[in-house]
């Protein structure tokens, strides 16, 4: 009797291989086939004789049916939403995921991070019109009725802060709990502070996973939609350099705007004839989104690996 | 070292953030696309529990079938079923839809989905598409259209159902303006930034405006009527909320902060079919226009400036092979005027109402 050592043939293992491959590839598959598509019909959009490159990138309005095509007035206010939305997000998000690694005692995170979860679990149309019902008033009642308009991209920007902290602090909360005990021990040793431990040694080396989750974060908060859609303004904020106030209108979050997420809903929501330029301009506008988001994650990597700190 | 595996950020780590950071941001585009249907109403009916209280209530409606059916056979919702597809004008979504409650209520058996997505879209979907069995409409077909629905074997006809007077309404805190001619109007929604660029007597609050979006025949109608049928100006002035959703329009005006005596506070002002005035006349004051105030007198009398006939089109192919819809449409024309007064519309002239039922009973 000999005892065969070659490796055993496993067909029931090379199937869950390949299916689990498969789920892998789907999701690249998917992600390159919405580039494509948006690829395609944005280059429609600008081989029209309406559109060109040009003023897509430098013109100041945007009124697809007067074949205004100037993204500026769409990007200020996705950008105003979702700045708002980093200042509400970044530091509660952070602190909470501080006080959830360092701080809680294991009882305290065991609760407390299902309740987190459950933040995340609203719909986002319930957070919209959390934003017109309470954040608007609320607002309106601290800074006046007169300054803040019943549509406006302050009140959509704080409420999808709100939205997003879930996703901060858990991403972050990872990142600080995959920390090396060691290295708190090593700060506790040579007579450092709980505080000084955290924010001095725990979360530089957890620098590139929190830097992870804040632009998960923020490219989340630029891409938010029913949100903004309901609170923050139907119709883009066109301006003139020179003629309209910077602080007084074009920034100003208390003014009604649309982010490039609300336009496409509020355009498309009147079934858009599928051969007519304002259907092809919301591709050019996807565009533009998907490129904001990518070079923000390229930033972030470029980021990440200058400042990390490797403990191996 | 029990936690020497704890790297910092695993590697797989980061590389899941971004897969999960790009699916995010592609997602956020995908989300236009799962949002277009906006406002929809699918009223499903369950024959189990809908047939007992229906069956009770279906001698009612034949016998208050009413003075006027005009000339159509009376129509038994409990033996039509079948799928009736109704898109168009979210003007006459509100009178479509109650119409349709009523032929569920008294016994109709199968699927009807009212989509409102404005006129220009609702003809798009019937004469290019070719989806959807009635289009309703807040202005008449073009001749383009007519033409794209030739070419897919569709001759579209028309059923008028109603007249809405189209409200121009503002905050019940603007106290100043009653009244405002068509002249200004055109002012007030192109180049006015302050109400009294409108009219000298008039306080210099900012001007906000809230209009239906373009592809409603709302938008469509006002522009002819008050621009001449250039759209250029309305579209181009500043501070301008424009939605296919009426409520975001009520909602906006309603919500203005508007005080005369305080110039810094905004004023709004927009314009949608009468029902969503009616239906919010609580927090929305309307407008006299050319000093004629919308009332079924001044509608029927023809002196509102901004009357306008509401449609519902359909052809005489659909309705020979969807029996359903023929059966719809005439429910519809025989009932619309007990119906259209608690929607918040006017009813058509009957010699008007008689000759869309002629049509019909020539297509039936």
């Amino acid at each position: 009797m000999t005892v065969s050592l070659r490796k055993k043939r496993r067909p029931g293992e090379a199937v869950i291989r390949g299916f689990l491959f498969i789920a892998a590839a789907l999701s690249i598959l998917t992600t390159v086939g919405i580039v494509f598509e948006l690829g395609k019909e944005a280059l429609l959009f600008f081989r029209t004789e309406e559109a060109s490159m040009a003023e897509f990138l430098s013109s100041t309005h945007w009124q697809p049916a007067i074949l205004d095509f100037g993204i500026w007035p769409l990007v200020l206010a996705t950008l105003t939403t979702s700045v708002m939305a980093m200042i509400v997000a970044l530091p509660v998000g952070l602190a909470t995921a501080i006080f959830l690694s360092e701080y809680a005692t294991p009882r305290v995170r065991g609760l407390m991070k299902p309740i987190l979860e459950v933040l995340a679990g609203i719909p986002t149309v319930v957070y919209g019109y959390f934003a017109l019902t309470f954040m608007t008033p609320l607002l309106r009642s601290i800074f006046g009725v007169s300054l803040v308009e019943i549509f406006n991209t302050a009140s959509a920007g704080i409420v999808v802060g709100i939205l997003i902290i879930p996703l901060v602090s858990s991403m972050s909360e990872d990142a600080l709990h995959a920390v090396p005990l060691s290295l708190r021990e090593a700060s506790y040793g040579v007579g450092a502070t709980k505080l000084e431990t955290s924010l001095r040694v725990v979360l530089p080396a957890a620098l590139s996973g929190i830097t992870a989750a804040f632009v998960v974060s923020i490219s989340r908060a630029i891409g938010e939609t029913m949100v903004v859609a309901i609170a923050a303004g139907a119709g883009p904020k066109n301006f003139t350099f020179g003629e309209d106030s910077l602080f007084g209108y074009i920034l100003n979050p208390f003014v009604a705007g649309e982010t490039m997420t609300g336009h496409i809903v509020r355009i498309s929501g009147g079934d858009l004839s599928y051969n007519s330029i304002d259907y092809n301009s919301i591709f050019a506008i996807g565009l533009a989104l998907f490129v904001i988001t990518l070079l923000l994650n390229v930033v972030s990597r470029r980021f990440v690996a200058r400042f990390r700190e490797v403990y191996e | 070292m029990p936690h020497h595996r704890r790297t910092p950020m695993p590697h797989h780590r980061r590389r899941r953030a971004l897969v999960l950071l790009a699916a995010l941001a592609l997602a956020a585009v995908a989300c236009g696309g799962d949002d277009r249907r906006g406002q929809v109403t699918t009223i499903a009916t369950t024959a189990a529990t809908q047939a007992p209280a229906a069956s009770a209530d279906s001698e009612g409606p034949m016998a208050s079938s009413g003075p006027d059916t005009f000339g159509l056979d009376p129509v038994d919702p409990l033996s039509v079923s079948g799928d009736i597809a109704v898109a168009g004008s979210s003007t006459v979504f509100p009178l479509a839809e109650a119409m349709a409650a009523r032929f569920e209520d008294e016994g109709y058996s199968g699927l009807i989905t009212i989509d409102s997505i404005g006129s220009g879209a609702g003809f798009e979907r019937f004469c290019v598409a070719g989806e959807s069995d009635i289009t309703n409409a807040s202005r008449p077909i073009r001749d383009a259209e007519v033409e794209s629905c030739q070419a897919i074997g569709r001759d579209p006809i028309e059923f008028r159902v109603g007249t809405d007077a189209l409200a121009v309404t503002v905050s019940p805190g603007n106290t100043f303006v009653t009244d405002l001619s068509v002249a200004e109007l055109a002012v007030l929604f192109s180049t006015a930034t302050t109400w009294r660029d409108v009219r000298a007597d008039f306080p210099a609050n900012p001007i906000q405006r809230f209009i239906p979006g373009t592809d409603s025949g709302t938008f469509d109608y006002f522009v002819e009527e008050v621009f001449h049928e250039d759209e250029g100006p309305i579209l181009a002035a500043g501070n301008t909320q424009l939605s296919e959703d009426d409520n975001v329009l009520v909602q906006g005006i309603s919500g203005d902060g508007c005080d005369p005596s305080n110039a810094s506070t905004t004023c709004a002002v927009g314009f949608f079919g009468y029902a969503f005035f009616a239906e919010n006349s609580d927090r929305l004051s309307v407008l006299d226009i050319e000093s004629v105030e919308p009332t079924a007198e001044s509608v029927n009398m023809n002196t509102y400036p901004l009357a306008r006939p509401m449609f519902m089109y359909s052809t005489a192919s659909i309705i020979a092979e969807k029996p359903q819809v023929g059966a719809f449409l005439s429910f519809v024309l025989q009932f619309v005027n007990e119906e259209i007064g608690e929607v918040g519309y006017f009813p058509a002239p009957d010699a008007v109402l008689q000759a869309a039922a002629d049509e019909l009973a020539a297509a039936l």
